[in-house]
């Protein structure tokens, strides 16, 4: 395990092929990119530019098919399939577009879960989910199921479990996809606020341009290929 | 501002946190889709029902069957030679008896008459009975469960003990009815509860009688009934016995319950049928379990993901699907024994025995668990196919 001064993500000559021969399918081509610890990174790109392929290799759900991905120091790329799900819990807090809570557990289960999968008692892990509750917003819907709760609430309550247990690295798939305007910035802006205050790096995918102005740096992807994109940042 | 660098984070639960955690998902997962659990549950609760339904008749057949040999008070049995199960072969001579007396270990040697015979009925016709004559005054080879009467009363002339769930079938009688038994007058003295075989049901008398009904030779008889001195082994006198008898079978009571259950199970198609029905309400809830699992998996393919992604592993929703499939079984057993053990209180008489021993129910609930843990084996297929990635999508 490295972490020190290592960046908290650093591609080289990253690719992604699926399918072989005549099918196949480049998805990533020469993708080099480096996320400094505490960075809150927007990536964007049109349809089927490689976004959630990207998203996926560093969520080390997804093994790359050439370069090298290091997280805090660490390679990742090349591990067997049995050895990311350590990884995941290790390195990486996701936030996903269509919130992914499990429906049959309350709010506070569902953070504590991720917190009891990395070693919390029961005990610990249910009051720790209370206070994450409460840091989103949350205080009175601990016991509610996600059925129970509102888009913007499920949200919240999926942000509080990526940042459960302190993972240092957030990623975010279009967190704000299923949001109105008012909710996707504020959704946005806690996630940008806890991740400041608890030195997490942040990684999210977005088409949402209204909460551009949020992010330290915006990635653009298209075709596969990364450039860094030019719009208006917010004042740090 | 950035008040603190984040680091990866190394702790991993113990072995019970981790069953803890994942059993409690598992139940919340099954208590959420209620239809599905119900759906599932019936699956094993039909498994248990039909399963136990035939194997509780089976049991209570085969108890028919070494009722007897279990319910007289003989340690060791003289029989016919080769005898397996419990009917009358070739009558042995009774002179056996007395050569059994004398065998060092032996505290008593009786004879014993057994054989069919036919009830004349008030109305003409006639029914089958199958006679026991036991010798007086000890009387060892019955009656008993005993509910009307005295079977000292068999000591008198022409005196007989009937079956108290036939007494209908008999033609109405009651204590002090006479009837015809094999062309000899004979008068109701008292009744048993629930002794009949797998056959026509037992009626006792004293030796005498039964001899004469029977026409057996004076000097033959059906068995020879013995009991061993306290404190002797059985085994060693039988075998004593089977010396000095070369010419019978002698069997200990618990090697005479042995053959003839093999007899049954080996030599009847009885245990093919019933053990292939029983085997049919497994595989049946087997298929239904199985289904159900896998279709809650397929519901749920998405929370699966979601699991994985946030760091369950193949093995973590592995011990999700058996702590499901563990709870589907007990519960399953649970209900499906409960419903079957009334039912067969309700359908239990003397003619249809429906036995469901300890054994058998505790048997029934592991078969239950290993079926529906294997049953899961299916929905784990698929979990292990589910792609964390697909979160993403």
């Amino acid at each position: 395990m490295s972490i020190g001064n290592h960046p908290a993500v650093e591609v080289k000559q990253l690719g992604k092929t699926y399918g072989s021969g005549a099918t196949a399918f480049t998805a990533l081509r020469d993708i080099n990119m480096r996320v400094e610890p505490g960075e809150f990174i927007m990536l964007e790109g049109p349809s089927g530019s490689g976004k959630t392929t990207l998203l996926s290799i560093l969520g080390c759900v997804l093994s790359p098919s050439a370069g090298q991905v290091k997280l805090f120091g660490e390679d990742v790329s090349g591990r067997k399939d049995s050895e990311l799900p350590q990884l995941r819990l290790s390195y990486i807090g996701f936030v996903f577009q269509g919130h992914n809570l499990v429906a049959s557990l309350t709010a506070r289960e569902n953070i504590a879960l991720v917190l009891q999968l990395r070693g919390w008692s029961v005990q610990k892990a249910h009051k720790e989910a209370g206070l994450l509750l409460e840091q989103v917003g949350l205080p009175g819907k601990a016991e509610s199921k996600p059925g129970d709760l509102s888009g913007g609430q499920r949200q919240r309550v999926a942000i509080a479990r990526a940042l459960a247990g302190g993972p240092p690295l957030i990623l975010a798939d279009e967190p704000t996809a299923a949001l109105d305007a008012e909710n996707g910035l504020k959704v946005t802006e806690i996630l940008r606020q806890l991740a400041r205050e608890q030195g997490r790096t942040v990684l999210v995918v977005t088409h949402d341009n209204r909460i551009y102005h949020l992010a330290d740096r915006i990635l653009h992807i298209e075709d596969g290929r990364m450039r860094e994109a030019h719009h208006e940042q917010a004042p740090q | 501002m950035t008040t603190a660098i984040a680091r990866p984070i190394l702790t991993r639960p113990g072995f019970g946190l981790r069953w803890r955690t994942l059993a409690r998902v598992a139940l919340r997962m099954m208590l959420h889709d209620k239809l599905k659990m119900i759906g599932t549950l019936s699956g094993v609760v039909f498994a248990v029902l039909l399963s136990n339904q035939q194997a509780g008749t089976f049991m209570g057949l085969l108890y028919k069957n070494v009722m007897f040999v279990e319910n007289s008070d003989a340690d060791i049995w003289i029989a016919p030679p080769g005898t397996e199960a419990f009917q009358p072969g070739k009558p042995i001579p009774e002179s056996y008896v007395l050569q059994a007396r004398v065998v060092d270990g032996v505290a008593w040697a009786e004879p014993l008459l057994y054989g069919a015979s036919t009830i004349t009925l008030p109305s003409g016709g006639s029914e089958a009975v199958t006679l026991v004559g036991t010798k007086a005054p000890a009387l060892h080879g019955g009656p008993w469960n005993v509910v009307v009467g005295d079977p000292q009363a068999l000591l008198r002339p022409d005196m007989m003990f009937f079956e108290h769930a036939d007494r209908e079938k008999f033609g109405g009688i009651n204590l002090g009815s006479v009837r015809e038994l094999g062309g000899k007058r004979v008068v109701a003295s008292g009744f048993t509860w629930g002794l009949i075989p797998f056959g026509p049901s037992y009626a006792f008398g004293e030796y005498n009688l039964v001899q004469q009904i029977l026409r057996t030779p004076a000097d033959r008889i059906s068995f020879g009934l013995v009991g061993v001195a306290e404190g002797r082994d059985h085994e060693a006198v039988a075998r004593d016995i089977q010396r000095a008898l070369p010419d019978t079978t002698v069997l200990t009571r618990s090697q005479y319950r042995r053959s003839i259950i093999r007899y049954i199970l080996t030599r009847t198609a009885i245990g093919i049928t019933f053990g292939t029905s029983a085997l049919f309400g497994l595989v049946i809830g087997f298929v239904i379990v199985a289904l159900s699992m896998f279709s809650a998996v397929l519901d749920n393919v998405r929370e699966f993901g979601t699991l994985k992604a946030i760091g369950a592993t193949n093995r973590d929703l592995a011990r999700l699907l058996v702590v499901q499939a563990v709870v589907y079984a007990l519960m399953g057993s649970l209900i499906g024994l409960a419903f079957v053990t009334f039912v067969a209180g309700k359908i239990r008489s003397p003619q249809l025995a429906v036995f469901l021993p300890v054994e058998l129910l505790i048997g029934t609930t592991l078969v239950m668990v290993f079926m529906c843990i294997f049953a899961s084996g299916l929905a784990l297929l698929r979990l292990r196919k589910v792609e964390p990635g697909m979160v993403f999508r």
